[in-house]
């Protein structure tokens, strides 16, 4: 007996694309590595979002971190290069074409060690870029290692244990000028999903930390970085809810206790309180938070920052809209009204 | 070499000897004289000695000539240091009231003037300077109206009075001059012409202009900064985006990056920098993203002589980067080559999509020049290769590093449908696809390499062989690089004056260096001197290394000046008579 299956209707977007749009490669990293899980994350918020995939581009540096865009948004423009440097070549792609919507995945090596001159001075920018921080406390690629976010005390696999404190990037973002700072867990799916939305929505440099736990080299009794470590250390300082600007959706989160923060697209971010008496738009407050926890040995994660009422670099720049990168030949060199105004200024 | 004329203006740094060097160029370049223009100078804001000259004729001038005609010296310590210079017809034109004249030579005119008495130095703190501008162009019989226009541009945005103060502080030494001083025996000439001053590294950055540039960024570095400046200054109405960066690291990135997203990127530097750059160089080469690079050299190694030139980093740029990729390396020969470079060098990096180097250097990025207006062409050709930059460009099955013949593949920037790719620096596959993550598979390997370096022969091919200049056959042949052209001219003119058939051959483009040609030039030759500043003759081991060729004879420089004509012409004196194949002439001048 034969039956004809009517498969069932390909569930689609809001600008008609299927989640298959938004996939990547097969990963390549290890199995239960928590980049993937993150890479699943960004497949669903940018589906949920229904971002047009072409408008965006992948930046990365280099490490098992840098490796991740390749397993999402196939669709989507790729620059990877080399260790620690995507922050200075992201800058300039954005300032060549506006337009470009930004996702950086960066680790903890990229950026906290050989990068940390770069993640710097991006913070000073402003720039509308999503700055994804895969946190795992080792270098994978080269089976190992500490880098400069592990933990004082930490252990290695091999029983080294870590002797300098970490740089907290979260820490150095809220102080030094990102207008979106998270730390999430690549095991907290639903707080994740909330806080990727709320940075696609954000104009402004977010850093997105998220402890990410390696398999492989850093998922042991005595790291810091572990599975195991997370599931007893993380403490969530706040409850999030993203809420886009196309739907029409209550908010799951009850009035009472919550803080809305409107995003410049609309979008409405509803961040409730945890326990504590905790407020994202209050710079100072945050970072006694941050380094309270670090000295209690908990992770605080959440949304630690935001501030939607500073203009991004483009608008500091006083850019103009029309992206350089797309100007037609005819344009591309000065009237002569300004070349003649050049060679008066030499006679 | 026709009748030229040297003024040399020097003090510490902070006494305003650059105003007076600009007045002098401006007054000469409009009276339809060429100029050329050298400042030795020192690391320090304040103090030190900086000494600036300014050489004029009717014919073109390419360096700071053998002698000094006029010398202002605006402290004691540049008279002591530089009055021996001068000779039978030269004069001194100094602040007598606090400065001391030495000994002259015989036939040199010291021209004191009292300062004191002639404006109110209370008032005026460069009133010395102003008096002695007066005096110089009274002297050289200039009309005393182009100063008055010229110090009425410098101080208009000062107001009224302070103009009036200074052209009539002006007018009091011009006056004293004519009363007191005997005139130089020929008075400056005249012609038609009118000429622009034009510095190098201001020619680099309207070379930029020319070359449709979108987007400049750099780290301050001496002498490398004159182009940040520049396109800061002009960045609003030229519709540049013009950024100072962290470093040197940031700065190739973000130049590889927003050339990645489509424009004509640039950046300038000096040795240390580019040093910090070669990581990125790599980068452009391995995702075959063009961009142009500038290095206006500085003595090294390390911090070296900040404000020295040198021709020393010429292996830094044929080994920067590790790994072998197609590049561009090319030496401006002057001034003017800085400005029409740029756009040529673009060309060449955005057909062949590899890094574009300018080996520029302090002597030509610091030096100024008279140019004719008619030279600076900003409609200059734009190619920009195989680049895709919409839809209509995709041709179905794109992949971003095709194998082709040409080692070429079209070129999409980000966000073009159907153009969607990945940009890698590490070894990929045709579509960009890392071949480097599961297994390498050496033939894709291979074929990327092949594909890459197969630009090399289509880059060979779009570049011109050095021409040999002047008559021949000679008894003795130079080869130069770079921006020792000027000096090498001149010397060359020189030699045929005493009756040495000299000729010589100009370098300009190092990689590809187009060997065969130089061979082919050189096998005629009958006796060959190269000519570089610096120590271990770094043109005459590449050329050797690219072509076997050994040269009779080096005149090599590395103290932190220029060559002056002299230098050569006695070093190839002594050459051609067998006392030496090897000569480091001594510079005179004490700076």
């Amino acid at each position: 007996m034969s039956t004809t299956v009517t498969p069932p209707p390909r569930k689609v977007n809001r600008i008609g694309l299927d989640v298959l749009s938004y996939k990547g490669g097969k990963t390549t990293l290890c199995a239960g590595c928590g980049h993937n899980s993150i890479s699943e994350r960004v497949i669903e918020c940018f589906y949920e979002l229904g971002v047009e995939p072409w408008m965006v581009t992948k930046f990365s540096g280099i490490g098992c971190s840098s490796k991740s865009p390749a397993y999402f948004l196939n669709l989507a423009h790729g620059f990877n290069g080399v260790h620690g440097r995507m922050p200075s070549v992201a800058t300039g792609a954005m300032l060549a074409n506006r337009r470009i919507l930004a996702i950086g995945v960066s680790g903890d090596g990229d950026t906290a060690s050989i990068g940390i001159g770069q993640f710097m001075h991006l913070l000073r920018r402003n720039l509308p870029l999503i700055y994804i921080i895969e946190n795992n406390g080792v270098y994978g690629l080269t089976k190992g290692q500490f880098s400069a976010t592990a933990d004082l005390g930490s252990k290695l696999k091999t029983g080294v244990i870590n002797d300098q404190p970490p740089f907290d990037c979260c820490a150095l973002a809220l102080e030094w000028g990102a207008t979106f700072v998270a730390r999430s867990f690549s095991g907290d799916k639903k707080q994740l999903q909330a806080i990727l939305k709320a940075a696609i929505s954000h104009r402004g440099l977010s850093v997105i930390d998220v402890i990410s736990p390696c398999t492989t080299f850093n998922d042991h009794e005595g790291s810091t970085k572990s599975y195991a470590y997370m599931k007893d250390h993380d403490e969530p300082v706040n409850e999030v809810d993203f809420v886009p600007h196309f739907e029409d959706i209550s908010v799951e989160i009850p009035e009472g206790g919550v803080q809305d923060v409107r995003m410049h697209d609309g979008s409405l971010l509803r961040i409730k309180k945890l326990g504590r008496d905790f407020d994202p738009t209050d710079k100072l407050r945050s970072l006694t938070e941050l380094h309270q926890a670090q000295q209690r040995g908990e992770v605080i994660t959440g949304v630690l920052f935001v501030d939607t009422g500073k203009p991004d670099f483009h608008d500091m720049l006083h850019m103009v809209e029309e992206p350089l990168a797309t100007l037609p030949e005819s344009r591309v060199r000065p009237p002569k009204a300004v070349l003649d105004q050049l060679m008066e200024e030499l006679r | 070499m026709s009748q030229t004329f040297t003024v040399a203006i020097g003090g510490a740094a902070g006494q305003g000897v650059a105003t007076p060097g600009d007045i002098f160029a401006k007054i000469f370049a409009r009276r339809g004289l060429h100029v050329n223009t050298y400042n030795a100078y020192q690391s320090i804001i304040r103090g030190g000695h900086t000494f600036l000259t300014i050489r004029t004729g009717v014919e073109k001038v390419a360096n700071m000539g053998d002698r000094i005609d006029l010398l202002i010296p605006l402290n004691q310590d540049t008279m002591d240091r530089h009055l021996r210079l001068l000779g039978p017809g030269a004069a001194v034109v100094y602040n007598s009231d606090s400065i001391q004249p030495g000994t002259a030579a015989d036939g040199v005119q010291l021209c004191p003037l009292p300062v004191s008495q002639l404006a109110d130095v209370t008032r005026n703190k460069v009133a010395q300077n102003t008096v002695a501008i007066g005096a110089s162009l009274s002297m050289l019989g200039v009309g005393f109206q182009p100063l008055e226009e010229a110090l009425t541009e410098q101080f208009k945005k000062k107001g009224d009075a302070v103009v009036a103060e200074n052209a009539g502080v002006a007018r009091a030494g011009y006056q004293y001059a004519t009363e007191h001083f005997r005139p130089f025996s020929r008075p400056l000439p005249m012609t038609e012409n009118r000429y622009a001053v034009v510095g190098g590294n201001m020619a680099l950055a309207m070379g930029g202009v020319a070359a449709g540039v979108k987007f400049y960024c750099a780290y301050p570095m001496s002498p490398s900064t004159g182009v940040l400046h520049w396109m800061a200054a002009h960045a609003r109405k030229a519709g540049i985006m013009v950024r100072q960066v962290e470093d040197e690291i940031g700065v190739i990135n973000m130049t590889i990056g927003a050339a990645h997203a489509g424009v004509r990127a640039m950046c300038a530097t000096s040795g240390g920098g580019f040093a910090l750059m070669s990581e990125g160089l790599g980068m452009s080469a391995m995702i075959e993203t063009p961009v142009v690079v500038i290095n206006c050299q500085r003595a090294g190694p390390s911090t070296g002589v900040p404000t020295k030139t040198e021709q020393g980093d010429l292996w830094q740029m044929l080994g920067a980067a590790f790994g072998d990729y197609p590049r561009l390396i090319a030496a401006p020969t002057g001034i003017l080559d800085c400005f029409k470079m740029i756009p040529e060098m673009f060309n060449l990096a955005d057909r062949f999509q590899c890094p574009g180097l300018v080996l520029c250097d302090l002597l030509l990025s610091e030096g100024r020049l008279s140019v004719d207006p008619k030279d600076l062409d900003f409609n200059a050709p734009i190619d920009r290769g195989e680049l895709i930059t919409s839809p209509d460009g995709a041709n179905g099955d794109y992949k971003r590093y095709r194998i082709t013949e040409s080692g070429v593949s079209p070129r999409a920037i980000p966000g073009v449908p159907g153009c969607i790719h990945t940009a890698a620096t590490d070894e990929h596959d045709e579509d960009g696809v890392l071949i480097s993550d599961e297994f390498t598979n050496p033939i894709k390997r291979r074929a990327m390499m092949e594909k890459r370096m197969r630009k090399c022969s289509g880059i060979e091919a779009a570049v011109p062989p050095p021409r040999l200049e002047g008559p021949r056959p000679a008894d003795v042949t130079l080869i130069g690089w770079g921006s020792t052209q000027g000096v090498i001219q001149e010397a060359v003119e020189i030699l045929n004056e005493q009756g040495i058939p000299a000729n010589y051959l100009p370098i300009r483009w190092l990689v590809p260096l187009k060997g065969d040609a130089i061979l082919e030039i050189l096998r005629d030759c009958r006796h060959t001197i190269i000519v570089e500043n610096n120590y271990s003759g770094q043109f005459a081991r590449y050329l050797r290394s690219e072509t076997s060729y050994v040269p009779n004879g080096h005149i090599r420089k590395y103290d932190g000046e220029p060559f002056m004509p002299h230098h050569i012409v006695e070093a190839v004196k002594e050459q051609l008579a067998g006392t030496t194949n090897l000569s480091v002439p001594m510079h005179e001048i004490m700076v």
